[in-house]
């Protein structure tokens, strides 16, 4: 008897310890990051540009959808690497988010357009819709599905260890 | 005199014009459920903290669709569902029993039963 109770200690202890160690270790863990597979939610929201109205039909295909507002630091920061995977003919399609329209085109006349087109989602209804908690967010859709969210800036590191291997699983953007 | 009087008139009434409910609602009982359930669920945007206790943009637009969905006569459980398929399941103050939380759930159980059984099969010396 005492060894079954030695053994359920010991084991319990070595449970929590490789639990925790693995935990830690894991370098590839981002919390940010999210790989359910849903729906893409349909809306009727403007163009930033203009009086245009996109639907679901208009997001047909495989495409980024990047969070953004002229308010928010950090797509400041994270413009820079978009403008970069625009020149590498990813398609961003930029979602702007709880902004005013004149802030938002003053600030891509200033810093430059990396997106295919502009969605104004001045209510922030089709990023309810889409889960948003707040500016810059970006998300993998492939034929009216989202594949991965990610929560937070994306730069080099976060390209390559989130998008990259479900962009190479599912074979899309011709991504090497 | 007057002046004073205006003054003191007005920091007395001036919660009256403020007091104003922020959200409508069709009857008491949909603002009895809309104020339970923003205090079972999480601002997604906060480290922790309820609907109820945050200000940020994001809770402010999940308090306005949690309204328009009682509106809609949808069901608390229907309405926490929605929220969950968005935000995830950490939403939720109190997790739902599913396969990720069995764990969480029987662990204690479980712990306690073989504390329970060490404890009544022990030698006694």
């Amino acid at each position: 008897m005492t060894i079954f109770i030695r053994l359920i200690i010991i084991s319990t202890a070595l449970f929590f310890f490789s639990f925790f160690y693995l935990y830690i270790n894991d370098d590839k863990y981002y919390p940010g990051a999210d790989f359910t597979i849903s729906e893409m939610p349909n809306f009727k929201l403007k163009d930033l540009y203009s009086e245009r109205l996109f639907n679901i039909k208009d997001l047909e295909g495989t495409y980024l959808i990047n969070v953004w507002a002229s308010w928010c630091i950090t797509c400041r920061v994270e413009h820079n690497f978009l403008t970069k995977l625009d020149s590498k003919n990813i398609p961003i399609i930029g979602l702007n988010y709880k902004d005013e329209k004149k802030d938002a085109i003053n600030w891509i006349n200033r810093f430059g357009d990396p997106y295919k087109f502009i969605i104004h989602d001045y209510k922030g209804e089709l990023a309810l819709d889409l889960g948003v908690t707040g500016a810059p967010e970006t998300f993998l859709l492939n034929d009216g599905k989202i594949i991965a969210h990610y929560r937070g800036e994306v730069n080099e590191m976060i390209w390559d260890d989130v998008f990259k291997p479900i962009i190479k699983k599912e074979n899309l953007f011709n991504v090497n | 005199m007057l002046i004073k009087f205006f003054l003191i008139s007005s920091i007395i009434f001036s919660n009256f014009t403020i007091s104003e409910s922020l959200y409508k609602f069709d009857s008491a009982e949909d603002e009895k459920r809309f104020y339970s359930l923003i205090k079972e669920i999480r601002c997604p945007k906060c480290t922790s903290g309820s609907l109820a206790s945050s200000n940020a943009p994001v809770s402010e637009d999940i308090k306005s669709k949690i309204i328009e969905l009682i509106k809609e006569g949808k069901s608390d459980q229907e309405i926490k569902e929605f929220l969950s398929d968005r935000f995830g399941n950490q939403v939720l103050y109190n997790p739902g029993l599913n396969k990720d939380t069995y764990f969480l759930w029987f662990a204690p159980v479980l712990f306690l039963i073989l504390v329970l059984l060490t404890f009544f099969f022990r030698k006694k010396t």
